[in-house]
């Protein structure tokens, strides 16, 4: 079990790392997401139905909460894909390390990016819009860091399904604007139910994304309840995401 | 599990990619403490082999035991025990040499403490350490490979794997290369070297397979494989003395095959020819044929490749062209 742990250890370790490496690609990333919060959404906050939407930049704030801890954690894939490419998984398929180590490790490495990038949008948030208590501090830290690992191990388990950088792009790209798009972080679900009737406000609402995001404006106080099937929810998905993850990523591994 | 008698023992090992058949149906024994060469042309199954001893690969059938370990049952043991030097090195452009070997030494069990020094070490034995700084993608071909060796260096695993080592380097790095193999076995480890050059397998192998199509075309000593070559060695010896009675002598001789004699010169086919060329010499005198000078040449690896391997390529070639059966190779 140690071995295992230390192996897993390294590996996360491996991927934060290489995150630093990446500086123009984080400051790219932190400016959008900054500029969703900064242009779009101090432009949008006069505009917007108040009966709706109170404050849109505090509504705004906290969905780029979530949208930045999902687009760092699922960066990852984008290194994977890069690997498995150019056969980096073979060196790791040669190291002295279980298997399942390998993909926890990478999962973990993922999530941990996902959750040091999220650091300034906390710090924005605490600023914009509150502090959160206790209770509510614990949610988001649990919420952060299931929704960060099953969206590294989604990205992972993704890109390893094919070694055709075209493929992986558009799998990537796919899912990424699928889960960006149906979410609530741009517009509560009123909205969404009043512009597309039917069933797609229904899925939003229960979107990985939305969840987290909802779970983030009732932390730091910009909802005064929480869904009580929010929580469930992002375990649900993490459970689900992780388990599929691990087995087709496992499997795309050793494939050969 | 097996009992350990071999290193690797791989039985009956074949592995498909889709329909290409990458190895098939292999049986090779690699012996404990020995440095074992594996030959063969680009495409003959030897990266795949070694790629599935590491259980980077899984064999589609039969089975490949390290250390009387199955690499399809019981991988993690393996992999516990195999260090392998990639043909093609194996890292992301971003990463410095430093990093990526410090990475290393801590994955293959080294404490943080350890690591550094382990990593220095060996930078400095390979004269990498100039390089430390520099990520993967501003490195030569031949730091890469250094790159490669550095981790088994540092890793030495009980089998310690070599794809191609010395292509791409320089005759310095290769010898320096080379002493990092011997070290190895020296202390304890069984080296797998995959070569196409001859001249390296020859001069670090103690044993060598040669692949070809993914089979085993022959294994053996270097001296052996030699030996299988009818009539490999050539004996020359120039004399002074009547045509006839050189003929006489030569043909009481069962063990040579095939001689020409012109310009008062003998030159005699057959295998062991350092030891037959005495025998030789001592007939003819005896025969009264005054004997002048005496040449022994043996058969180089190269030739040993191109008996087991080339050979067959022609054989295939005069199949396809005439339809009918093989041609034996003939010297």
């Amino acid at each position: 079990m140690k071995d295992f742990i230390k192996a897993c250890f390294l590996v996360a370790y491996r991927d934060l790392r290489r995150f630093w490496k990446f500086k123009h690609w984080l400051a790219a990333q932190l400016a959008m997401n900054l500029a969703d919060v900064v242009i779009f959404a101090l432009v949008l906050n006069n505009m917007v139905n108040r009966d709706y939407i109170p404050d849109y930049v505090k509504f705004m704030s906290t969905g780029v909460l979530a949208i930045a801890t999902f687009a760092s954690a699922f960066s990852i894939g984008r290194e994977v894909g890069g690997e498995m490419r150019r056969e980096v998984h073979h060196y790791l398929l040669s190291l002295p390390a279980p298997r399942a180590a390998l993909a926890a490790g990478r999962f973990i490495g993922g999530a941990l990016r996902g959750l040091v990038y999220q650091l300034a949008f906390i710090v924005l948030n605490l600023l914009v819009v509150g502090v959160p208590g206790p209770v509510q501090a614990l949610a988001i830290a649990y919420t952060s860091l299931l929704f960060s690992l099953s969206m590294s191990a989604l990205a992972i388990a993704v890109v390893s399904s094919t070694r055709d950088f075209n493929l992986q792009s558009t799998f990537r790209a796919l899912i990424y604007y699928t889960l960006f798009f149906f979410s609530n972080v741009f517009y509560p679900k009123e909205l969404i139910s009043l512009r597309f009737p039917g069933p797609l406000a229904a899925v939003v609402t229960h979107a990985p994304i939305s969840r987290a995001a909802e779970v983030y404006r009732w932390g730091f106080g910009y909802y005064q309840s929480l869904d009580p099937m929010a929580l469930p929810e992002v375990t649900l998905w993490a459970i689900i995401l992780l388990a599929v993850a691990a087995l087709l990523y496992t499997r795309n591994l050793s494939r050969q | 599990m097996l009992a350990v008698s071999a290193a690797v023992k791989i039985v009956d090992f074949v592995k498909k990619f889709g329909d290409t058949v990458a190895v098939d149906g292999l049986n090779l024994e690699i012996y404990e403490g020995e440095i074992f060469g594996l030959l063969g042309p680009n495409g003959s199954g030897k990266s795949t082999t070694l790629l599935t001893i590491a259980t980077v690969y899984k064999p589609t059938s039969g089975d490949i035991y390290v250390f009387g370990r199955s690499v399809t049952r019981e991988g993690d043991e393996v992999r516990k025990y195999v260090g392998i030097a990639f043909q093609e090195p194996k890292a992301m452009w971003v990463d410095t040499l430093y990093e990526l070997l410090l990475w290393h030494a801590r994955v293959v069990g080294y404490s943080s403490a350890e690591a550094k020094s382990a990593v220095r070490d060996a930078m400095e034995r390979l004269n990498l350490w100039e390089h430390r700084g520099k990520q993967f993608y501003q490195l030569s071909g031949g730091t890469r490979k250094k790159l490669e060796i550095a981790k088994v260096l540092i890793q030495r695993p009980r089998l310690a794997i070599f794809d191609e080592p010395t292509a791409q380097v320089d005759v310095i790095t290769k010898h320096a290369l080379w002493d990092v193999i011997r070290e190895l076995r020296q202390e304890g480890s069984t080296v797998i070297v995959a070569t196409n050059d001859m001249f390296e397998a020859e001069r670090i192998c103690e044993r060598l397979a040669i692949m070809y199509r993914g089979r085993l075309g022959a294994l053996g000593t270097v001296r052996e494989l030699k030996d299988r070559i009818p009539g490999g060695d050539v004996v020359e010896i120039g004399y002074e003395g009547s045509r006839e009675e050189v003929e006489r002598a030569v043909s009481r001789l069962p063990s040579v095959g095939r001689y020409v004699l012109e310009d008062n010169r003998l030159i005699a086919y057959l295998n062991r020819g350092e030891e037959k060329a005495a025998e030789i010499v001592s007939l003819l005198t005896s025969a009264g044929v005054k004997v002048k000078r005496i040449m022994v040449q043996e058969p180089t690896l190269d030739d040993v490749f191109f008996y087991f391997t080339g050979a067959r390529l022609r054989e295939e070639n005069q199949d396809v062209a005439l339809n009918r059966g093989a041609t034996p190779w003939a010297r």
